[in-house]
């Protein structure tokens, strides 16, 4: 114990002999570390905000359909007794649940025509699952009796140059084949981060949907978001195997597999760029270490004539990288850390000016303010990674300096 | 038995398999215990080869070495660290102390190495810095010492651990003639007070005459071997 306390008291003085040389490394290695986690928190802050919060879109982790809806959209093919299948859902504590009547139509106003998405809802349920729904700028939220309220986005109450209490037509084909029209009243205007959903959605109660499309107690489409994002395989796995055939249950990977395929791209540059760093930092603290070793030669053919063994050469050595990595982990993880946290409460990068508050990506949307998700995990992975690397490359050094004899080693200057 | 005996040894220094220099050619030498003796000659005499082979930091390329009756032949590395920490003591030319540690903790080193506990590492050393007038840098590190000072921390490192054989390579070769006079004379006291026993490679007239042998180099071989 002596003995090993001599050799991290040594080295601990043998780092301040250059300190400057010994503060860039440390620097350098803590940068490294920085870099690192706060890549991993702001591309799991974004990734994570595209997957986890399904709110601006309306989306669902897992969603469910009457088989062959997906394909051909016709109003005869439903969810009979939604309510029912609502309660029989085994799903996470916590996730939210929701049931729509869903069409295409067309909204008129004497000031021109918009295709549209109509959305029969719950006033009560949707603005749990919907950001939008809760985001009303202009009027109120529908009622559930309400036949001819009609929410709208900003961006089409402006195509249509319609205001709160205006009327707009909607025409939609209904389950019998016929076209179905009715007039519904402005009660509110929301606002979607999606110009796409600002511009394409109208919100009827589900009541009036029913009546529009000539159904009766059914829903289109069930929608499940979860408080995870990976856990919808393992939720859509056990839905299929609950409901059985007569039901298409999706997850958010298969109705937007650009974002699935984004979040593989993304996790493969993340993995790309720590080895980078991790290279990078490797390859400083190696080229340091070497220098600082090879300039003491002489030194060490000293202890080594005067019996020192090869091993207590190495861990010597070592233990000047077990010290550079304690610091620059130190202080490089608690900034990283520091930063995340600060991200995760408060937008770390803010892009809305340039590109609006929401962008779509892959059927999903991105709010264009980016926080960092803060997790203790990620951090401590990166800095064991770079403890390991420092010591990895620690070991060189050492084997070099033992290699020369001793005899070799008193001669050098 | 003689503390060091070298038996007809040679040394070779090869380049790609071709030998380059014969350093030594077949040399006997017998150390007995207490010898106060100088290695003399002409630079490329073979002087500080020898010593390196006394000191276990080579092997000879034929003949033995044999240090406090082990024969150095067919030992490891570590074998070899092991003998030169429990058997022989260095002081090199350039004082070689370890930057950051404190006088004390130099001449200590060798002493933890060979796991003597602190207490007792201390009081030897406290003991020895006060018969060489070096108990003032005790906490002294030696980039704030002068060079003769620095190689009389050397010195109190070299035979704190009570080696065998002391084997000092120019030792005042980078000081003055005051300073490596008084150097000299501590060693002595050493030897004579201690019985430890110093094998010097040296140039210094001064050292060569305080030394009771003389063994003369040239060429790698001995020319002489005298008695003072």
């Amino acid at each position: 114990m002596t003995m090993l306390f001599a050799i991290f008291r040594t080295a601990w003085r043998n780092l301040w002999r250059n300190y400057r040389r010994t503060l860039i490394n440390m620097s350098a290695v803590g940068i490294g570390l920085f870099l690192v986690i706060v890549y991993n928190g702001l591309v799991a802050g974004i990734m994570g905000d595209a997957k986890n919060q399904l709110g601006p879109s309306g989306m669902g982790h897992v969603e469910i359909y009457a088989p062959e809806w997906r394909v051909k959209h016709n109003a005869s093919l439903s969810l009979a007794d939604p309510a029912a299948l609502l309660a029989r859902l085994n799903v996470p504590e916590g996730s939210r649940v929701d049931a729509r009547i869903v069409s295409r139509g067309l909204a008129t106003t004497a000031h021109g025509s918009q295709g549209v998405q109509i959305h029969g809802i719950d006033p009560a349920t949707e603005p749990l699952v919907a950001n939008y729904a809760r985001d009303i700028r202009q009027g109120a939220a529908l009622s559930a009796e309400d036949l001819h309220g009609i929410l709208i986005g900003d961006t089409l109450a402006e195509r249509l140059e319609v205001r709160l209490g205006q009327k707009i037509r909607l025409m939609v084909q209904r389950a019998d084949g016929e076209m179905g029209a009715d007039l519904f009243r402005v009660r509110g205007i929301f606002h979607s981060i999606s110009p796409h959903l600002s511009r394409g959605l109208v919100l009827i109660t589900n009541r009036a949907a029913r009546e529009l499309l000539g159904v009766g107690d059914v829903a289109h489409q069930i929608i499940i978001q979860l408080n995870r994002a990976d856990a919808a395989d393992a939720v859509a796995a056990t839905l299929k195997a609950s409901l059985g055939p007569g039901f298409d249950v999706v997850t958010y990977g298969e109705l937007m597999p650009i974002l699935k395929s984004m979040e593989g791209l993304v996790n493969s540059i993340s993995a790309v760029m720590e080895i980078f760093v991790y290279l990078l930092v490797g390859l400083g603290i190696m080229n340091t270490m070497l220098m600082s070793v090879l300039e003491r030669t002489r030194e060490f053919g000293v202890l080594r004539a005067l019996g020192t063994r090869s091993r207590q050469i190495v861990g010597e050595i070592l233990a000047e990288a077990f010290w550079i990595a304690t610091i620059s982990v130190l202080v490089g993880s608690t900034l990283g850390l520091l930063l995340i946290w600060t991200g995760s409460h408060h937008a770390l990068i803010d892009m809305s000016k340039s590109m609006g508050e929401g962008m779509e990506i892959g059927g999903s949307v991105l709010k264009t303010t980016f926080r960092t998700e803060f997790a203790l995990l990620p951090a401590i992975q990166a800095a064991v990674m770079v403890y390991v690397l420092t010591l990895l490359v620690g070991l060189y050094p050492a084997w070099r300096v033992t290699k020369v004899q001793p005899a070799v080693a008193l001669r050098a200057v | 038995m003689p503390v060091v005996q070298v038996k007809n040894v040679t040394k070779n220094y090869e380049d790609h398999g071709q030998v380059v220099t014969q350093a030594l050619r077949g040399v006997d030498l017998n150390v007995e215990r207490g010898e106060f003796m100088a290695i003399a000659g002409p630079s490329g005499s073979g002087k500080t080869t020898l010593l390196n082979l006394l000191g276990a930091l080579d092997t000879p390329t034929s003949g033995s070495v044999l240090i406090d009756g082990r024969d150095l032949a067919g030992m490891t590395s570590r074998q070899l660290a092991d003998l030169r920490r429990d058997r022989i003591g260095f002081v090199f030319q350039a004082y070689n102390l370890v930057p950051v540690l404190t006088a004390a903790e130099n001449a200590e080193y060798v002493m933890q190495l060979k796991k003597v506990p602190a207490a007792e590492r201390r009081k030897k050393v406290a003991e020895l810095f006060a018969k060489l007038g070096l108990s003032a840098l005790i906490d002294s590190r030696p980039p704030k010492m002068s060079g003769g000072q620095q190689q009389r921390v050397a010195v109190a490192r070299a035979i704190v651990a009570e080696p065998a054989v002391v084997l000092a390579d120019e030792p005042t070769a980078n000081l003055d003639q005051a300073t490596g006079r008084s150097l000299i004379e501590m060693m002595r006291g050493l030897n004579r007070e201690r019985g430890v026993t110093f094998i010097f490679s040296t140039h210094d007239p001064m050292v060569l005459e305080q030394a009771d042998r003389v063994v003369r180099l040239v060429d790698g071989k001995i020319a002489s071997d005298q008695r003072q």
